[in-house]
């Protein structure tokens, strides 16, 4: 156990020194302030262009925007912020694979496993705190200038999509044991959830597949019910765990 | 006791045959001087010990303790150097040290002790900045620190002084030399001179085999040689003891070498002695660990 923790300070050392713990910090605060803040800019921004777009023949009725405004740039900032976490991320296996710095804390004893659950640990933290924080500050926006209320299943389809960023960091712990670049990681990880996408366009399999937890507007706008996300939510958590576990024996077996 | 023991290990790389059937065995508290040429395999049989390689067949033995590849339990008797050790370069050489300490188990304080008593040994005791501004001789040194933290009663270190200038290879030879008391040191080095100064033991290696293996003073006496080289202090003596003794080779100015098989010591000697030739030096040639090492290799 004090390993591990040894471990998990020095992941935590690395992400604070290197500097990558103050640009998702950064990241992931303007991401939610930006959410609110394009949505109460909205209004101006067309009232601006109104006189360009009347010229070319378009009439501008005025706009009230709400809080829903503001969750639909949520969900459509996210992937952003999970992108810009994953190639930053990308190389905490990789990094150490090349430079060799896993040997010499493998030589003193440090189980392999441990490895794993202490990055897999720090990712998901990350990964956890940055995501809500952004939502919070976005909540917090939103009731000021409006009414939160407005967005149903909102609880729900901000956790799946929370989820769904918890899947796709345990596909990249997966491709991190697998690959020994970071590009190799980055392909692995990306084909993979592009192929989810991809499927996602057949209706028919559409509601089995973790791509669907990253599509929180029907959600909120009450087109969807809840039950309907049950399934692709319960696929989601096994999928992340079964990554997660197949990654341990792989990394055991991994000539360093 | 043999601290290691290896027996029949094989190894190879796709259709590249590294090792092919090395026999090793190391003594408890010995200095033992592993020497090959690079690619010999030195570097290969050293990680196979430390369980980082999976071995083609062959077993080896740490402590009484068989290793297993990835699983590798008898790595808490071993301290371990690679020939360019990496470390996190956000770290201190103190905050390395600790988290080392921290993943062996220690506790607290006697992690705290050790880190303060081996960065003293080393001489980074005064050190502040981060490993990433480390020269190649702190880095080394901080190695050898990081291998002593959990007193492993073995320390295996991969071309330790290779790539260092003759200052910090001095200064690594002197706390090899300094924890011998402490520990058994395996060592891989292509540098002979400095198997001769500190090692106690040696073993060659070439073409996967160890080609001779055993005490480094029983070994130079084993392979002493016959040899005399005599310097005469002119010419004329030179020629006469050359037009005397037809088989003795002139090697330099007035440098001859001849065999004890052909003549005998005390032949000579008298003969110098009945012409009063003046004699600069004779001595008998030691054998040099390059001498051996040439003969091992050619073999």
């Amino acid at each position: 156990m004090k390993s591990l923790l040894a471990f998990i300070k020095k992941e935590t050392m690395e992400q604070f020194r290197s500097g990558r713990l103050m640009i998702l910090g950064i990241l992931f605060v303007l991401l939610g302030v930006m959410n609110p803040a394009v949505a109460k800019i909205t209004p101006w921004l067309l009232e601006i262009l109104a006189d360009s777009l009347a010229e070319s023949g378009m009439t501008v009725t005025p706009v009230t925007v709400s809080a829903m405004d503001s969750w639909v740039q949520f969900f459509k900032n996210m992937p952003l912020g999970l992108i810009v976490f994953v190639l930053l991320q990308s190389s905490i296996f990789t990094k150490e694979y090349q430079s060799g710095t896993l040997v010499l804390s493998l030589t003193k004893g440090l189980e392999r496993f441990k490895v794993v659950v202490s990055k897999t640990v720090v990712l998901t933290v990350l990964w956890t705190v940055g995501y809500w924080l952004c939502f919070g500050i976005t909540y917090g926006y939103n009731a000021y200038f409006w009414d939160n209320s407005v967005a149903q299943n909102l609880i729900l389809s901000v956790v799946c999509w929370w989820l769904f960023g918890v899947c796709v960091i345990s596909l990249m712990i997966l491709f991190s044991t697998i690959a020994n670049s970071n590009t190799g990681v980055l392909v692995g990880t990306g084909s993979v959830v592009l192929a989810s996408y991809l499927l996602g366009l057949l209706p028919k399999i559409s509601k089995y597949l973790p791509t669907l937890l990253a599509n929180g507007n029907p959600l909120i706008y009450g087109v969807a019910e809840a039950k309907t996300y049950i399934v692709a939510i319960l696929i989601t958590v096994v999928a992340s765990l079964i990554c997660f576990a197949v990654s341990i024996p792989i990394f055991n077996k991994k000539q360093l | 006791m043999d601290m290691l023991y290896i027996s029949d290990l094989y190894k190879r790389f796709s259709d590249k045959k590294v090792l092919n059937g090395l026999n090793l065995s190391v003594p408890e508290h010995s200095i033992f001087g592993f020497i090959g040429k690079n690619g010999a395999g030195k570097t290969t049989t050293m990680k196979m010990v430390l369980g980082l390689l999976k071995a083609d067949a062959g077993e080896i033995i740490v402590n009484g303790e068989k290793v297993v590849y990835g699983q590798t339990t008898t790595n808490r008797y071993i301290g371990y150097l690679p020939d360019v050790p990496e470390f996190y370069p956000f770290m201190t050489a103190a905050e390395y040290l600790h988290f080392c300490g921290e993943i062996t188990g220690m506790k607290r304080t006697e992690n705290e002790e050790r880190c303060k008593d081996l960065l003293e040994l080393v001489g980074l005791g005064n050190e502040t900045c981060h490993i990433k501004g480390f020269s190649r001789g702190m880095k080394q040194r901080l190695g050898i620190a990081q291998a002593l933290l959990n007193r492993p009663k073995l320390l295996i270190c991969d071309e330790p002084t290779s790539a260092l200038d003759p200052v910090g290879r001095k200064e690594i030879l002197d706390i090899l030399l300094a924890i011998r008391e402490q520990t058994t040191v395996l060592f891989s080095t292509h540098i002979l001179s400095d198997v001769e100064r500190i090692c106690t033991d040696v073993a060659f290696l070439n073409n996967g085999v160890v080609g001779v293996q055993g005490k480094l003073s029983d070994i130079k006496t084993r392979y002493r040689s016959e040899e005399y080289q005599l310097e005469t202090g002119n010419d004329t003596d030179m020629l006469i003891l050359q037009q005397t003794f037809p088989n003795m080779q002139q090697i330099g100015r007035n440098q001859l070498v001849f065999c004890e098989g052909d003549y005998t010591a005390f032949d000579i000697l008298r003969f110098i002695a009945d012409r009063h030739i003046a004699l600069l030096k004779l001595e008998r040639a030691e054998p040099t660990l390059e001498s051996l090492f040439m003969e091992v290799v050619e073999k």
